[in-house]
Order: C-alpha cells, then sequence, then structure tokens
C-alpha cells in the first residue's frame, strides 16, 4: 500500500526535512523509535549516495509491505564513475540495516531501493 | 603498501604497532559512522569509542583472503555494535521478538482492515487473518505498555513507587490477611466479577480458557480483568485507609 510520495531538490538543507517526515511515517507504520531511527539514517544514506552521484531532484516514495518499502529516485546530471569510501560506507550501512537493497546509477540518474523491516 | 598486503602481514607478524597503525588509517570509517548514530540520546564520544572498540576487534577478526574490501566488512561490525549499545541501554524490558513482530503485524492487519471495511478488525477476526489464536493478539496487544514507577497510581497523586510493597514487606500484607481484607473486598464484586476472579486467579485458568467457559470473548475478559482490578485496589485502598 503506498503511503507517500516526495519530491525535493537534492541539498543538505532539505534533509532534516525529510528525516523528520520519515520518523512521522515510522510512527504511523508503528516502528519504535530505535527503528525509527534507523530507517532515519537509511533514508539519509540513500539520498547522500544520489547526491554523490550528482543527482539534483530526487523523487522518494514509501510504501507498506511488510515494513516499509523505499524507493529514491534521483535525476539530473548523473556522474556514474568509481565509488568515493564514503558510498562505500553508505551501501555497507544500507546492507547492514535493509533488505533487499538495490541499487542502479546510470547516465539519467540513480535509483535505490530497500524494504526497511524494523526489527 | 595496499590494503591486502597491509592485512596479510600484520596477520603474519602479530605486530601490535601495526595493527594499531591500521586502526589509525581506518578511524575515519568509525567517525563516520558514530556521527550517523548522534541524536538518541548518546553522547558522540560515547559512540566513537564504542565504533572504535568494534573497529579494533574487526582489524583481528578481518581475513584479507576472502576478497571483501576492509571498509564493507567493518562498516556492519561498527553499525551492529553501536545498535546494540542502544539496544542495550534503552531496553530495560525486553519483549520477546515474536511479540514484537506480532505487534507490528497486527497493527498493519487492523489498519488494513479498517481500510477495506470501514471499521476496526476484533481481535479473533485478527486471529484468523493473522492464523494465531486470538490469546496471542491480546497478549501481543497489551504488551509493551510500560508505566513509569513515578506515575500516579490514583487521583491522590500517589505513585506505583509509593504503594508497590518493598522487600520485607510481607508483615503488613499478613495483617491486611488478618482482617480479611481480600475478602470483603471480593464481597464487592458480582456474581460475574467473582467467577472470573475464581478462574484466573484461583484455577490459573487464561483469559480464553475462561472466555470460553463463559462463552465471551478473551478481550471482553481482560476489560473485566482491569475493571475488576480496579474495584479491588479501591476497596483494599479503603480498607488500608480504615
Amino acid at each position: 500500500m503506498m503511503l507517500m510520495t516526495m519530491e525535493f531538490p537534492l541539498n543538505r538543507e532539505i534533509l532534516t526535512t525529510i528525516r523528520l517526515s520519515v520518523g512521522g511515517l515510522c510512527a504511523l507504520t508503528g516502528f519504535d523509535l530505535e527503528a525509527a531511527e534507523d530507517c532515519k539514517v537509511c533514508v539519509t544514506e540513500g539520498l547522500l549516495l544520489l547526491m554523490h552521484g550528482g543527482s539534483e531532484r530526487a523523487r522518494l516514495s514509501f510504501a507498506r509491505e511488510n515494513g516499509l518499502r523505499v524507493c529514491m529516485e534521483g535525476t539530473g546530471k548523473c556522474a556514474p564513475g568509481e565509488s568515493a569510501p564514503e558510498e562505500e560506507i553508505s551501501i555497507a550501512l544500507l546492507t547492514a540495516l535493509v533488505e533487499d537493497l538495490s541499487w542502479e546509477r546510470g547516465e539519467n540518474g540513480s535509483r535505490i531501493e530497500f524494504l526497511f523491516k524494523g526489527l | 603498501m595496499d590494503e591486502r598486503e597491509l592485512f596479510a602481514t600484520y596477520r603474519a607478524s602479530g605486530d601490535i604497532a601495526l595493527r594499531n597503525r591500521i586502526v589509525e588509517q581506518y578511524l575515519y570509517i568509525a567517525e563516520m559512522i558514530a556521527k550517523k548514530f548522534v541524536g538518541r540520546g548518546v553522547e558522540y564520544d560515547d559512540l566513537l569509542q564504542i565504533a572504535s572498540l568494534a573497529l579494533i576487534k574487526g582489524v583481528d577478526r578481518f581475513d584479507e583472503t576472502k576478497g571483501v574490501k576492509f571498509a564493507t566488512f567493518i562498516t556492519p561490525t561498527i553499525a551492529g555494535e553501536i545498535k546494540n549499545y542502544f539496544r542495550d541501554r534503552s531496553r530495560l524490558i525486553h519483549l520477546p521478538r515474536r511479540i514484537s513482530e506480532l505487534k507490528l503485524e497486527i497493527k498493519r492487519t487492523a489498519d488494513e482492515f479498517l481500510s477495506a471495511n470501514g471499521r476496526s478488525p476484533s481481535p479473533q477476526e485478527i486471529a484468523q487473518i493473522l492464523s494465531v489464536t486470538e490469546e496471542e493478539v491480546v497478549t501481543a496487544m497489551e504488551s509493551g505498555n510500560v508505566v513509569s514507577l513515578d506515575r500516579p497510581a490514583d487521583e491522590d497523586g500517589t505513585s506505583f513507587y509509593d504503594v508497590i510493597p518493598a522487600a520485607g514487606a510481607g508483615e503488613d500484607f499478613e495483617r491486611l490477611e488478618r482482617r480479611e481484607v481480600m475478602r470483603s473486598a471480593l464481597g464487592d464484586l458480582n456474581n460475574e466479577e467473582r467467577l472470573i476472579v475464581e478462574c484466573r486467579f484461583g484455577r490459573g485458568m487464561s483469559q480464553a480458557e475462561t472466555a470460553r467457559r463463559m462463552k465471551v470473548s478473551q478481550m471482553y475478559i481482560s476489560r473485566m480483568e482491569r475493571k475488576i482490578l480496579g474495584k479491588l485496589r479501591e476497596s483494599l485502598k479503603k480498607s488500608v485507609a480504615d
């Protein structure tokens, strides 16, 4: 069940607003405080990956599916290339905290999707 | 020396100075991850300490021959240590994992049911959808409602901390028994309420068993139990005051 979709310019100033929205969604989903904080970390890491990839805007959608399925698409000028150490850490962190992680980066944009179960 | 050579040399020599060099080289990962977990009531310095300890342990456990980069290996290790710390620190009362999971499933099912039917489901309906017993549903629904000892136990503002007897307070209870307070309190209950007390506390029957015997729902027994305990508490308070 689709819960919410947001589109916004990708800059660091807006990340706090996104994190707050994610916190609210986690409360609706029934996650406890710790799980909500983890989910916020995952969404932030995903958005940072899009930013590192050169995306200028992001479309973020959430669906309820045995947890929270998060899909983020970055659009704008993208620069596929060798990943920086911060990106490796972001991906490793996401891998540790979520399930079904998929990450694609192409010339026209990047796409990250994962399922956050919150347990 | 590249990463693989560095770890291979350390593995072969066990040289602590070299280990320290490796730790210093990768300390930035501990710093980065610690920062990501800031804002949950634990100081950054404490998080960094936990992350650094995980890094030191990780250096010893890392196997460079497996073809994984150290950053990929150590990130979940550090995140795991930090999460364990939060878990140990915040969950003074642990809910069994199965109950936590069931609670989430119940919430999701209830929301979906409400959207589809325009009304909230009964515990029996949730139990049928999730293929669990009604008792499991009620147990999960009632779990996790932690009450602070400082919360007022009654309208006078007396806290639970004040009314819960300390160890060694057995004499007080003996005195209460002698005065037959309980008998008098039970006398204030109606027949149905007395039957519930007898089944639940006299015969040790579960809520589901009591419900079956009385031909009512388990939720009804659960609600009645709360009502009865409230009544008994009032009677006991009056008796103690007398």
